[in-house]
């Protein structure tokens, strides 16, 4: 940008224009469904740092030890580009490709299952450690990943109704809001799991 | 209108316009919550510094950068305001009176959001920061 | 005239194109339909009338109080009885009546203020009303059964927990403010939606009614603040349920978690209470004083700053928790200047009417009592400001005192001031002003004589939720008086009960516009016709049906791309100036958000009562009906689209 730009910019005629514009109902609806999903996680990290804080050292309490990182950086490195088969599937959609929504689709269904998978092995190792009631350190361990993966359950729902609906024809290029959404809350779950990466695995070896 | 924006800055001047609405008030969130976590959480585990900055100092910061941020919204807030003077009567494509009326909102959000930061700093000026 | 012109300068729908709009939009009246309809403006009635019944629930509840507390050592209500019902009392009045009433209002007259001809997601309003009904079935059920909350409205853990209040009690309060809390927030999201996309070309936001502000501000606020109770909530059903550990000191848990999650909902949640409850006084007020509102750019500002500032006060509820006095002084700045816009809308409602030509009609009587009220809570709010007050006082009758003037004043007042201003709008009927004016006084008495007395005892030392006091302490004279007093309020309600079916049953044909009214929603008929508006009015200013230009615009001035009669839609419009983008369908009804509602019973029902197996049907349920509720309509080839 340069300083001429931002001098239009601040003239009467830059400051009117109606910027950014042009969104449908659907893209708004998502939108403040995330956010409000968005600030449960956000209350739900912030409770675990107020909890962690307020108990002090060491955390974790009674003898557990430092989480593992092995396993949780592999769901990451798995979860985490799981957004790009979708984002290549919506724009698929936007150019009428069908098949290439589908692959999309079902390379994020494969993803996202490994992922619940890795989440199953990981609870089977750590539940012989300490369970859900041994201490707040459990409880919140367990119920913030516990509620994520339900995220990303639902997420996997949304994906396997968009691949039915696709295959009958009722996504189209002129109708790609449903592909869009599923986009959106698929990204959105995604960024969670990087703020949970970081409040859970990483932030107790602070 | 009749005046020509190129696209890049009609998008910096909307942009423009929603940092003179809500930029205080997103820095005096910062500031709340910097601020307040900051001095708890380190009065809570007894220390009176953070990872080495001392605790005054990092509580500052936690002032003066909100209050800059600020300052710089309640700036653009007003030269909006008094660039857009919506004519009685507009009608049309003009957009005026609604860019107006933002404005004007973003001006008395702005001052308010500072009024309250710079509350905060003038407690923190007065009270030691551990005392309850 | 030459036919070219006519079409050019537009004309009124003709009587083709009227009847295929009812075709479109009207529902044959059965039970069918009666299940499915997503109609906002029998949405919005449901609301209206369902929230009366919980608010009926809650004063009678009230009144029961009352009684027991008239005089010293009464014996009416056991302690265990009396904990339920002031319990009940307060979250119903919060939850169950003020802000599913304020939404019943907003959802029967967003659509109409903004000239839409719906809300933006229909289906998802009839799911949110139907989950509303049950949450609010679910709780109250529990009064009979005697497994009613009783942990008072905020619930503090550890009072709260397994091992303090074991049973039912607080399961079912957690569960239906989680249920609850779904319709609130489909409801929050689908009015944002609405006023951003639907509104009227033309309404860019400085032409807003200062009611459909309020109502978007408030949105705003449910969707950052309800999720924080929802998530205080589900902890704490966790660890009542599966033992987990958050609130348990001995665990490593912390009691005041609960505390701070629950008022940073609780705080802005006072003003999710009244804000709307002022945007309904900033619609009636300047009605009637003939003239616009003074000052509407501050007002806006006011709205807006509120619903920010609003989030940083949650700490001044903790005085008494011992956290460093710096933290507080973060705080309490946001404390003294939220008060700088909540003063500045009162001004405004002051000049109007200093500059106005006031009519004193029924709905002005009750903005009336409404600035008395709010004003005198706002003054014993004021002295609470005052710390070490605050402390004297925290958990006397003194802020039972404050807290009804505020919420009685800031909700209940201009409710009914909404009421009897919209009565004609939503049924098509006059109501009887001799009648609304003997409610009137009797709620307006009735309420100060309640109320103020509790002030007294408060100072006296009176202490809140005990449910009976030893005599001799001064107390009586200000407890008899206070219950006298909820009988007169009880007696106003009925009469304005009474008023409501009296209109319904004798009430003459009402008018269009029987006050000479502003917004949009005066434009059409009375009741409107379930499109709305046959034309889609083209806003050429903030006082719509007092503009020419805009009455025009839907008369001699109707264009097609306004009329839209070949098909159920309505228009969608760009989020700032309202520039018209492109019609849109509309869903037509269907039962669908019924049984998914249905499926959300399920699922809390078998939460509550331990049959795991019923919620994991009714999520079944509840996945299914959506998977169906969404699936995209079938399309031709070529509108699909497809190329392989
Ligand atoms: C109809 C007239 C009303 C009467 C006679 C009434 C009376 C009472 C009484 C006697 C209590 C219990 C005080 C105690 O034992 O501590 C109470 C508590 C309460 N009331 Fe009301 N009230 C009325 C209307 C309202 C309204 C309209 C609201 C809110 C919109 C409301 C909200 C509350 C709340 C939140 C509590 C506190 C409950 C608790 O302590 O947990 N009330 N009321």
């Amino acid at each position: 940008m340069t300083p001429a730009d931002l001098r239009t910019a601040l003239r009467p005629a830059g400051l009117v224009t109606e910027q950014p514009v042009g969104r449908s109902t659907a893209w708004w609806g998502v939108m403040l469904f995330i956010a409000t999903e968005g600030t449960v996680f956000a209350a739900l990290l912030g409770s675990y740092f107020y909890l962690r804080f307020q108990h002090g050292v060491p955390w974790p309490p009674d003898g557990i030890a430092q989480p593992d990182l092995r396993l949780p950086l592999v769901m990451t490195a798995v979860l985490v580009p799981s957004s790009l088969p979708v984002a290549w599937a919506e724009a698929g959609i936007r150019r009428g490709r069908r098949w290439q929504v589908r692959a999309g689709l079902l390379a994020t269904l494969v993803m996202g299952g490994t992922f619940l998978g890795l989440q199953g092995m990981e609870y089977h190792e750590n539940l012989r450690e300490y369970t859900v009631t041994t201490n707040v350190y459990g409880s919140l361990f367990y119920v913030i990943t516990t509620f994520h993966g339900a995220h990303v359950t639902v997420g996997l729902f949304m994906v396997c109704w968009l691949l039915a609906a696709a295959g009958r024809g009722g996504v189209s290029a002129r109708r790609p809001e449903p592909v869009r959404v599923v986009a959106y809350y698929w990204h959105f779950v995604d960024a969670v799991w990087v703020a949970i990466l970081f409040t859970v695995y990483l932030s107790p070896r602070l | 209108m009749s005046e020509r924006v190129s696209s890049r800055a009609a998008l910096v001047g909307g942009l423009l316009l929603w940092f003179a609405v809500l930029g205080g008030a997103l820095s005096w969130a910062v500031h709340s919550l910097a601020a307040w976590s900051i001095d708890e959480l380190a009065c809570e585990a007894g220390h009176d510094d953070l990872a080495g900055v001392p605790l005054v100092g990092a509580i500052a910061l936690a002032v003066l950068l909100p209050a800059a941020g600020a300052t710089a919204a309640l700036v653009v807030s007003v030269l909006a305001w008094r660039r857009l003077r919506p004519e009685p009567r507009e009608d049309g494509d003009r957009a005026t009176g609604r860019a107006h009326l933002l404005a004007v909102v973003g001006l008395w959000l702005n001052l308010l959001a500072l009024a309250m930061i710079v509350f905060g700093g003038v407690a923190a000026l007065v009270l030691p920061p551990c005392q309850r | 005239m030459p036919s070219s012109t006519a079409a050019a300068r537009g004309t009124r729908p003709g009587p083709e194109a009227m009847a295929s709009l009812t075709r479109h939009w009207a529902e044959a009246p059965s039970l069918r339909t009666w299940f499915g309809t997503v109609d906002h403006k029998r949405i919005g009635r449901r609301y209206l009338v369902t929230a009366a019944v919980f608010f009926g629930f809650a004063g009678a509840s009230a009144v029961a109080m009352r009684t027991q507390l008239a005089g010293p050592e009464a014996g009416i209500l056991s302690p265990r009885e009396y904990n339920q019902l002031f319990t009940m009392h307060g979250t119903a009045m919060i939850f169950l009546f003020s802000t599913p009433m304020l939404f019943g209002f907003g959802n029967f007259l967003v659509p109409l203020m903004i000239g839409a001809r719906d809300m933006a997601f229909p289906r998802l309003n009839a799911f949110g009303y139907w989950v509303f009904l049950f949450a609010g079935l679910f709780m109250w059920a529990s009064v009979p059964a005697g497994a009613a909350p009783n942990g008072g409205w905020f619930a503090y853990v550890p009072l709260t927990d397994e091992r303090n209040t074991p049973g039912l009690h607080l399961d079912v309060y957690t569960l239906g403010l989680l249920f609850l809390g779904i319709s609130t927030t489909s409801g929050a999201v689908n009015f944002i939606v609405t006023a951003l996309k639907l509104r009227a070309p033309g309404m860019s936001l400085n032409r807003v009614p200062v009611f459909v502000w309020a109502i978007v501000a408030t949105s705003f606020m449910v969707l950052v603040a309800l999720p924080v109770l929802n998530l205080d909530n589900a902890l704490l059903f966790l660890d009542r349920r599966f033992d987990t550990r958050f609130f348990e000191p001995e665990r490593g848990g912390n009691v005041l978690l609960w505390q701070h999650l629950f008022w940073i909902f609780g705080h802005p949640d006072v003003y999710i209470i009244v804000m709307p409850a002022l945007g309904i006084v900033s619609a009636v007020l300047p009605v009637f004083c003939r003239r616009g509102i003074v000052g509407y750019p501050l007002i806006v500002f006011s709205i807006v700053a509120i619903a920010i500032i609003s989030f940083g006060v949650w700490v001044h509820h903790m005085f008494a928790t011992g956290l460093p006095q710096l933290s507080y002084g973060f705080f309490s700045a946001a404390s003294t200047v939220i008060t700088i816009p909540s003063g500045l809308q009162i001004f405004a409602w002051l000049a109007t009417m200093l500059v106005g030509r006031i009519v004193v009609s029924v709905p002005f009587l009750f903005v009336v009592g409404f600035l008395v009220t709010f004003v005198v809570g706002g003054v014993t709010g004021v002295m609470f400001a005052l710390t070490a007050f605050d402390q004297q006082t925290t958990d006397t009758y003194f802020v039972v005192a404050h807290f009804h003037y505020v919420l009685f004043g800031g909700a209940v007042f201009p409710i009914l001031a909404g009421v009897y201003y919209w009565l004609p709008k939503m049924t098509g009927r006059m109501f009887s002003v001799r009648l609304g004016r003997w409610a009137f006084w009797l709620v307006f008495v009735g309420m100060n004589l309640t109320f103020f007395p509790m002030h007294v005892s408060g100072l006296l030392g009176m202490p809140r939720r005990v449910y009976t006091y030893p005599g001799g302490l001064g107390w009586d004279p200000w407890n008899l008086l206070a219950t006298i007093g909820a009988y007169v309020v009880a007696a106003g309600l009925l009469l304005v009960a009474v008023g409501v079916v009296h209109a319904l049953r004798r009430g003459a044909p009402a008018p269009d516009d029987p006050w000479g009214g502003d917004s949009l929603e005066w434009t059409t008929s009375s009741p409107p016709k379930p499109y709305n508006f046959p034309v889609i009015p083209r806003v050429h200013s903030l006082h719509p049906n007092w503009d020419p230009r805009t009455v025009e615009s839907t008369g001699p001035g109707a264009t097609e791309d306004r009329i839209l009669a070949e098909g159920r839609t309505t228009l969608c419009t760009s989020e700032l100036d309202g520039r018209y983008e492109r019609p849109v369908e509309m869903p037509e009804e269907t039962r669908k958000p019924l049984l998914a509602a249905v499926g959300l019973l399920m699922v809390f029902l078998g939460l509550l009562l331990a049959w795991y197996w019923v919620a994991a049907a009714g999520a079944a349920l509840v996945i299914g009906t959506l998977a169906a509720w969404l699936w995209p309509p079938r399309r031709t080839p070529q509108e699909a689209g497809v190329a392989g």
